[in-house]
């Protein structure tokens, strides 16, 4: 559904929300919902992501990745 | 949005603010009340009285005769659709309240005269001593005690002063519950009896906050409200659900034209500059359309698929001064996905991209990729509006 932006998460580095959460709670446009104890990505909202990186210096494990799909990665 | 006279009494009367007995009538065969009464032409226009909007009358059979003399009388452009008819009121004194926006102070102000009935720009300039202004926050509002002194302080003491304060504070209460940038009475009349009667009141809502006030809005789109006035079409209406979709930056102040090329154009006098370049090379807009202060990528898709929905729309362009807190790339996502939405390629679609500024870098990339023609800030806003009329030509 998003056409420019992916937000991807490794669950087997993640801490989950219990024990974290950082992801959740910093990001500006709610990108990430929670399913049990896991940060899940809402994908209706990924291409307003703003990559202010705030997610990915709330994880410590570093287990969010943003990847720009309009940079032929 | 500028709310009518008796629909504005009618939010006067939740806050338990006494107003005249009356009915609303479109015709005047629905007349009920009997005996000398006002008949007040409901259109959204101050001074009515001046203008034959308020007549007086002492007995039903005149009452019915003039109501049909107001509803085909238009004053100064609109023609009322409604009349609401008032019992009398024994006047023995009359004041004036309001409450606004101090834009310079940035709060709430309340302002209240003990001469009601009045010009109160011209009685402010003449004797302002007759006036009493006053700032207060939203957060504290304005409490009964306060309004008391505010009262008091324009010379008026005894019993009414405790009247009047209430009804003050009620004032501001609609002024912030509304999210109103006016909510005036006057006059509010003292009556021989000693009752405070808000014998008219005038309310203008913030049409920025109209999506919190749907039961208010949904009166815009009723065709019996008055005649007159430009009134919205359905294109712009549906413009303005999309800028309500949430609550960051402006996409959708929409005003419809007859033309064929599509316009998303920066707020303020940079879009009025892109909207008369386009003109001027020849083109002919299908809308105006002003979006900033950086709204979702959610909104400006919505708005470019909504604008290639209107008829005869080819081509759509993009035009903003040098934008500082609207971000490009957002901007372009927005733009790419509503072209891509409505099954349209972006490279034909958008005419010309010229949104220079915030993370221009990163919205050209997207750009590039899509093969959306755009400039930057060494084309101006003039020779990128050239560039769309003449990649529009079939
Ligand atoms: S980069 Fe910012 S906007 Fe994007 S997902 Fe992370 S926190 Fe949210
Ligand atoms: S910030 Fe990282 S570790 Fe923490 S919940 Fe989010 S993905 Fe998991």
């Amino acid at each position: 559904m998003s056409e420019f932006i992916k937000v991807a998460i490794d669950q087997s580095k993640c801490l989950g929300i219990e024990a974290c959460g950082g992801c959740l709670r910093v990001c500006p446009v709610n990108i990430f919902d929670k399913k049990n104890d896991e940060p899940v990505i809402i994908k209706e909202n990924e291409d307003e992501c703003t990559l202010c990186d705030l997610c990915m210096q709330a994880c410590g494990p570093n287990a969010v990745i943003i990847h720009k799909l309009y940079e032929n990665q | 949005m500028r709310l009518l006279e008796h629909e504005s009494k009618e939010i006067l009367g939740r806050y338990n603010i006494l107003i005249p007995e009356g009915d609303v009538v479109e015709s005047g065969e629905e007349l009920k009340i009997d005996g000398p009464v006002m008949l007040k032409a409901q259109i959204p226009l101050g001074g009515r009285g001046k203008s034959g909007g308020v007549i007086e009358v002492s007995s039903s059979g005149e009452a019915k005769e003039k109501i049909e003399q107001l509803l085909s009388t238009p004053i100064r452009g609109y023609g009322a659709k409604k009349i609401l008819v008032e019992e009398k009121i024994d006047i023995a004194r009359e004041f004036f309240m309001a409450v606004t926006y101090d834009t310079v102070a940035k709060d709430p102000l309340v302002i209240f005269s003990q001469e009601g009935g009045v010009d109160i720009e011209e009685l402010s300039a003449s004797q302002p001593e007759k006036v009493q202004k006053e700032l207060f926050t939203v957060r504290a509002r304005l409490p009964q005690y306060r309004a008391r002194e505010i009262v008091s302080e324009a010379g008026i003491s005894g019993r009414i002063l405790l009247g009047l304060g209430a009804i003050l504070s009620s004032l501001a209460d609609i002024f912030l519950d509304y999210d109103a940038t006016l909510v005036e009475i006057n006059p509010l009349a003292l009556t021989g009896d000693g009752k405070l009667i808000a014998l008219d009141c005038h309310i203008e809502m913030d049409d920025d906050a109209l999506y919190r006030h749907k039961d208010q809005a949904k009166k815009l789109a009723l065709d019996n409200r008055y005649e007159g006035g430009r009134k919205s079409t359905d294109f712009e209406r549906k413009a303005a659900e999309i800028d309500s979709l949430d609550h960051r930056g402006v996409a959708g102040r929409m005003i419809e034209f007859d033309g064929f090329m599509g316009l998303i154009i920066g707020g303020g006098g940079a879009s009025l500059t892109a909207f008369d370049a386009v003109k001027q090379h020849g083109g002919k807009p299908a809308n105006y359309c002003e979006i900033g202060g950086n709204p979702s990528v959610l909104k400006v898709k919505e708005l470019t698929k909504h604008i290639l929905t209107k008829k005869g729309v080819e081509k759509i362009a993009i035009i903003m001064n040098v934008v500082s807190n609207t971000r490009v790339d957002l901007v372009a996502r927005g733009i790419v996905k509503g072209v891509l939405e409505a099954g349209r390629a972006p490279s034909e679609t958008v005419a010309v991209f010229r949104v220079p500024g915030a993370w221009e870098d990163e919205g050209f990339k997207i750009l590039s990729k899509y093969g959306v023609p755009y400039c930057d800030r060494s084309v101006s806003i003039d020779e990128a509006a050239k560039m769309a009329v003449e990649r529009a030509k079939p």
